[in-house]
């Protein structure tokens, strides 16, 4: 049960304008937890070191598997809600998003044209929706062990369910993936539901025990005015961001057939609001679409051959050979130097 | 915890392999950074059925690997540890595009088999770009470039200090760990019951070490605005290479180079 497996995106599932509006979905949610953190009296500077290793230990936290009782599975805490219990939300963005951008560097998780996408899902749905809207009015009412676990199951359960809804939405309109969309949702969300009760319960696991040795630390938090945004505002401002940059971005894309556009057209177009005729034409420039971008090498020969259609066949194959040899080529030219190197 | 002490290594295997003096390992790091995105944008831009226009992109991981030094076998992990999901998602294309695109002799090809092909190139072009820039790049030189770029310094101090403390923390959670099994020796991993002590516990300890961290970054004249170290301009190698590395990968989207290449040695052929 390892959720990072399942919610970072990753850039081959990604078309490039999703991915872009995205990135400055989340620029845009980064810059104003800066300039809230900044803007907060209460957020000393010595929080920024708080910050940060409290980001190191999230990672180090998501390392830590343990066995799920009855299930014979196993599973991590992703510590996104736990960081916004401690830390209060706009520094657990920070902290979250950094996690996530070290995890693409370092360990491969989700790649850099979709960070944008996963500091959205796993980070912004849960921090900033999920977070103000139920953990923080349920712990609002003062601390008990039940309130703490339904606070951290349902937020978890929220955020979560948020994430991966996003997750198949980002994956459908890229159009790289051809899982249909029902499928996909019918995948994804059940699969997460089980992962948000256990998040929730580990979650709620820490809290208590933090509540019971150092109170203080949840307290300051849930105090904390930073936390105090309208998450109504933040929501609004987020779905607003979004729509002004994709409306943009899909002005510019218009001219180029690939991507989004391919994508949408191609769900939206229902071959009930086609007539037969155009229907057959649709099917037909389609299936050219598809040959052109398929076959090896359309529009080419041998020379003095034109007509014959094995010849493109041919060249395709022999020009896709002559990439593969001559980038193995290059590969064990420049990697001879090395060897030398390593055998003198 | 054979995936912790697996993380360990692998982060301070990273950090030993920037530290190289190759001549990739020379240029600017915005350079790199600049490159890099346009690689990985060009590679993505692509649909999802076309396979043999991403394969003259595989030159770029082939010329850098080499030049570079960096271990194939490490980037491959990478391309391994991606793949997980990116196998799901193809294999639902091979399940649910059944449309026969192309015919190798008696071999039909659906759309579903060839957009998966080039799902597993496009994974592995992409986290290889990544592997590479972060094994070239000290990650001290990439902070300079964002705070170069302007980036809210607080962000960039929060990168600097998360990177230096994962590993302190990673082995600190290893040393936990290695008490609690040697205590429940049946155990397969942790308890769910034991997960909140055990995580709490490290939470308090992470505390009290951003307690110690703040003391010493106050002693060492933290908040006075020292300013960082002098940026290294872009020298005409750095130029050069971004523009030869961004020119080449539009060039290739452009372009149908797999085609002209075929057609060209069709040509020579009597």
């Amino acid at each position: 049960m390892h959720t990072p497996v399942l919610m970072h995106m990753a850039d081959a599932l990604l078309a490039p304008s999703v991915g872009i509006v995205m990135m400055i979905v989340a620029a845009a949610a980064l810059a104003y937890s800066v300039y809230r953190v900044k803007k907060d009296s209460t957020l000393t500077e010595q929080k920024v070191p708080l910050m940060a290793v409290m980001a190191a230990f999230v990672f180090a936290a998501q390392m830590i598997n343990f066995t799920i009782p009855g299930t014979g599975s196993s599973g991590h805490l992703c510590g996104g809600m736990l960081l916004a219990a401690v830390l209060g939300q706009f520094p657990a963005v920070l902290s979250l998003s950094v996690v996530l951008i070290i995890q693409c560097l370092f360990f491969a998780d989700g790649g850099l044209l979709a960070i944008g996408c996963n500091i959205f899902n796993m980070g912004l749905c849960a921090i900033l929706i999920a977070y103000p809207l139920i953990y923080k009015p349920i712990m609002k009412k003062g601390f008990t062990n039940g309130r703490a676990f339904l606070a951290s199951i349902l937020a978890c359960e929220v955020g979560l369910q948020l994430g991966a809804f996003c997750v198949v939405l980002e994956t459908w309109i890229s159009g790289i993936t051809a899982l249909p969309f029902g499928t996909f949702v019918g995948l994804m969300q059940p699969i997460h539901l089980a992962i948000g009760l256990v998040e929730g319960v580990v979650t709620g696991l820490v809290v208590v025990f933090l509540h019971q040795v150092r109170p203080e630390l949840l307290e300051a938090a849930l105090e904390n005015k930073s936390a105090g945004v309208s998450a109504k505002k933040v929501i609004v401002t987020l779905a607003v961001v979004t729509v002004v940059v994709a409306g943009a971005l899909s002005l510019v894309a218009s001219s180029n057939p690939d991507g989004l556009e391919w994508a949408i057209g191609k769900t939206t177009q229902s071959e009930e609001e086609l007539e037969p005729e155009a229907k057959y034409a649709a099917a037909a420039e389609k299936a050219g679409a598809v040959v052109d971008a398929t076959a090896i090498l359309p529009d080419y020969a041998f020379a003095g051959d034109e007509e014959n259609p094995l010849g493109t066949t041919v060249s395709g194959l022999v020009g896709g050979a002559i990439c593969v040899v001559l980038a193995g080529g290059v590969a064990w030219l420049t990697s001879a130097k090395k060897r030398r190197k390593v055998n003198a | 915890m054979a995936g912790l002490n697996g993380k360990i290594r692998e982060f301070y295997t990273l950090e030993q392999l920037s530290g190289g003096s190759t001549v990739i390992h020379r240029l600017h790091p915005g350079a790199k950074l600049l490159t890099t995105l346009v690689f990985i944008v060009t590679v993505v831009s692509f649909d999802r059925l076309q396979f043999r226009q991403l394969i003259p992109f595989l030159f770029y991981p082939a010329l850098l690997m080499g030049l570079s030094e960096t271990p194939w076998g490490l980037a491959m992990k990478r391309v391994a540890l991606a793949l997980p999901f990116v196998v799901l998602a193809g294999l639902s294309n091979v399940i649910f595009d059944r449309e026969p695109v192309l015919a190798l002799g008696s071999v039909v090809l659906t759309g579903g088999v060839i957009s998966f092909a080039s799902i597993l190139l496009r994974t592995f072009l992409t986290v290889i770009s990544l592997v590479l820039l972060i094994g070239v790049t000290p990650f001290s030189d990439l902070t300079g470039t964002l705070r170069r770029a302007h980036v809210p310094e607080l962000l960039v101090t929060l990168f600097e200090m998360t990177y230096r403390y994962i590993g302190v923390l990673l082995e600190e959670t290893s040393s936990m760990y290695t008490a609690y099994q040697l205590r429940h020796q049946k155990a397969k991993g942790l308890e769910l019951r034991h997960m909140g002590s055990f995580v709490g516990s490290l939470l308090l300890r992470t505390f009290d070490r951003a307690g110690r961290i703040y003391s010493a970054m106050k002693c060492r004249g933290y908040g006075r605005n020292t300013g960082g170290a002098m940026a290294r301009p872009w020298a005409v190698k750095d130029w050069a290479y971004t523009l030869t590395v961004s020119g080449l990968c539009v060039l290739c989207r452009v372009f149908d180079v797999v085609t002209l290449a075929g057609s060209w040695i069709g040509g020579l052929l009597p």
